[in-house]
């Protein structure tokens, strides 16, 4: 069963005369890493706002699970079905990295019984330590922001993992770190993991590739 | 659980922007307790002399309206109509009042007892009888009796006050029962259980003759008292004025005895000092006569209470003040504060957080923080408002007595009214937090906290999170 599926998707932002995305229509599965290429503005971000429930298409539906997505809670849907990390982290940058990952627990309504516990170890799991986790985001560098990033996108175990040019800000060896991470989730975890990327780099580890071009989404090719 | 914790650890995260506020609200606070605490104490000052002063009816002639009245070139002046004792006994069932005390006095004299210090009146034996001068008498006119003593009926409020005490017997209940002094039992050996003999003259005159005629009343003694009071109470020192000879009784006894030739003091309460018009059209319409004047102490409720109600006015406006423009700047401040902090919205609400909850979040930040703001405010307000207080109503009663000095009043002094040198201004009131003060604090601090909130809510629900965080990007 296709974890998210995309039919006939059309966007346009207020106020512009034309589609930014039109016609989308794509399938997505677990166990899978998707990755979206295209030119800057091409509408990457836009659908990725769109699959995360941030925004709702013009036109078209996107259907989680046999859902609609408009007939879904959608802060229900960002809090529980789907993590997103951000090209730029969106962290809560007055709290500490430990906290970010703990309010998004609660947020989701995590059961978890020792939740600090649980979260210490998912940072741990992308690699940040305990006094690096108990440290104010605004102190920690950009791929140590990037991590917490994707610690937070998984705290609530969600099923579709998305993330917005992830190495963007990373120097290499970073890069490959969460590029590990994101495979294991797809592969060993069996989440369906998109990545909005311009890396050829992370291009590479996709299990299928998508190109947007003048608003249209297209497969390119399999891995 | 975990709003109120996350609100509880922004608060420390954003500490300078939350100092601000919070001095803000705490200077709000503080000045409402203070004004609270002067407002509801000086209310329940205010509330008690109104009901003392304002319900308490006198009813006196008018001379003003009657000298008014006077034909200048006859000199005829219109005759007082006096108010009977079945009229002030109507007067008492009114349903405007809550309570009526009428008491009735006559001279008498002892028949075959001895008034306290009766010897002692240089002119006036006890007893002795005297021939009427003036109108001629008529021919069954007996002599005038001068009395000695006094009968009275229904006056026990000095037991009350403690002045008096019911040594031996009880206190009369029936007709011709009367209570005497310890003095006057122990001056004729009288006991409880004996009766005494009383006589008073009464006076009539018809077709120009005056006949005196003496009546007699037997009495039995069912109590003795004593008096801790002086036994005169001015420099004439008659057997009639000295307080061991009063004898009292019942009010029926009286009624009963002397009708209409007793004196009677009648004090009547309204249940509401508003009752006042409606009490004197009752009385008018029972045939009280136009120049008897129906009215309260408002003159020296006003001399008493005036400067407290300024103090009050005064406490309010400036609470009313204070708090619509801290209002104004916290909503001010509170909506540049939720603009800084939009990016937090943003990743809250990208992270799944429904917008309710955020409001609920940043509700509850201000609610911390005018909690603290309300325990210190309490501590600072308590402190405050007792100088606060006195600063301000002593400003109040020289202000009253500079007013009172300019019209040609000095203080004490009712225009048109008898001395009342015992009424001075309160000079002192005892500030105290009541519960009515803490319900109204809290009330206040409550609608702060929400007023200050709504604005940073209202922008919560503007933004979109997508929105946000790409204006952020």
């Amino acid at each position: 069963m296709n974890t998210l599926t995309l039919k006939n998707v059309a966007y346009q932002y207020e106020g512009a005369n034309k589609l930014v995305l039109k016609g989308v229509n794509a399938e997505f599965s677990s166990g899978k890493i998707y990755t979206i290429v295209g030119k800057s503005g091409a509408g990457k971000s836009t659908l990725l706002a769109l699959i995360a429930g941030l925004d709702v298409c013009t036109e078209g539906e996107i259907i989680y699970k046999d859902t609609n997505l408009m007939e879904l809670d959608r802060d229900d849907y960002r809090a529980k079905s789907i993590g997103v990390i951000f090209q730029s982290f969106n962290l809560l940058t007055n709290a500490t990295g430990i906290e970010n990952i703990l309010l998004s627990m609660s947020i989701s309504g995590n059961q978890e019984k020792n939740k600090k516990e649980y979260a210490y170890a998912l940072l741990e799991k992308v690699g940040i330590d305990r006094e690096t986790a108990d440290r104010k985001v605004l102190k920690l560098s950009g791929g140590e922001q990037q991590r917490i990033g994707i610690a937070r996108a998984l705290s609530h175990n969600p099923d579709i993992v998305i993330a917005d040019e992830p190495t963007g800000n990373l120097d290499s060896d970073t890069e490959a770190a969460v590029l590990n991470i994101l495979t294991s989730l797809a592969h060993d975890e069996g989440k369906c993991v998109i990545i909005v990327t311009h890396s050829k780099k992370v291009t590479s580890i996709a299990d299928e590739v998508w190109g947007i071009n003048d608003g249209k989404l297209l497969f390119v090719k399999h891995s | 659980m975990y709003i109120f914790v996350n609100a509880l650890k922004n608060i420390g995260r954003n500490k300078g922007r939350n100092i601000l506020i919070g001095t803000i609200i705490l200077v709000l606070i503080t000045v409402s307790i203070v004004s609270l605490c002067i407002n509801n104490t000086t209310r329940s000052i205010i509330d008690d002399y109104k009901s003392r002063f304002g319900s308490e009816v006198t009813i006196a002639p008018d001379m003003t309206k009657a000298m008014s009245m006077t034909d200048i070139m006859s000199g005829e002046r219109p005759t007082i109509k006096r108010i009977t004792s079945q009229q002030y006994l109507d007067f008492a069932k009114s349903q405007y009042l809550k309570e009526s005390v009428i008491t009735a006095v006559t001279g008498v004299a002892g028949d075959g007892i001895k008034a306290v210090d009766e010897d002692n009146n240089s002119n006036v034996v006890g007893g002795a009888v005297f021939s009427v001068s003036g109108s001629s008498s008529s021919s069954d006119s007996e002599d005038y009796v001068m009395p000695t003593m006094n009968l009275i009926g229904n006056k026990w409020d000095e037991f009350n006050d403690g002045f008096r005490k019911l040594i031996d017997g009880e206190m009369p209940i029936n007709e011709n029962e009367c209570i005497i002094s310890k003095d006057l039992a122990d001056l004729n050996s009288l006991k409880v259980g004996d009766k005494i003999k009383l006589k008073s003259s009464i006076i009539s005159i018809e077709n120009n003759e005056q006949t005196v005629k003496t009546k007699y009343v037997e009495l039995e003694i069912t109590g003795i008292y004593f008096d801790a009071a002086e036994e005169y109470t001015s420099q004439f020192k008659i057997s009639s004025l000295n307080r061991r000879n009063e004898i009292l009784t019942t009010i029926d006894t009286m009624f009963k005895n002397f009708g209409n030739i007793m004196g009677i003091t009648a004090k009547y309460y309204l249940k509401n000092p508003s009752m006042l018009k409606d009490f004197e059209a009752e009385l008018r319409a029972q045939g009280l006569d136009e120049y008897y004047l129906v009215s309260t102490d408002e003159a020296g409720y006003q001399k008493v209470v005036g400067p407290v109600e300024g103090l009050k006015k005064i406490s309010l406006t400036f609470m009313i003040i204070v708090l619509i423009f801290g209002a104004v700047i916290l909503v001010l401040l509170s909506s540049i504060a939720v603009r800084e902090r939009k990016y937090e919205i943003g990743v809250l609400r990208a992270m799944g957080m429904k917008k309710k909850k955020v409001a609920l979040g940043l509700w509850s930040e201000m609610l911390i923080i005018t909690a603290i703001c309300l325990i210190i405010g309490f501590g600072v307000g308590s402190l405050a408002a007792q100088p606060v207080c006195d600063t301000l109503l002593s400003g109040q009663i020289e202000s009253a007595k500079a007013a009172a000095q300019q019209s040609g009043m000095q203080f004490g002094i009712a225009l048109g009214g008898p001395m009342k040198n015992e009424l001075v201004p309160l000079e002192q009131v005892d500030i105290s937090v009541g519960t009515d003060t803490i319900i109204e604090i809290a009330v206040i601090a409550l609608l702060l906290a929400s007023l200050a909130s709504i604005a940073a809510i209202s922008k919560v629900t503007e933004y979109e999170p997508i929105k946000i965080l790409m204006e952020r990007n």
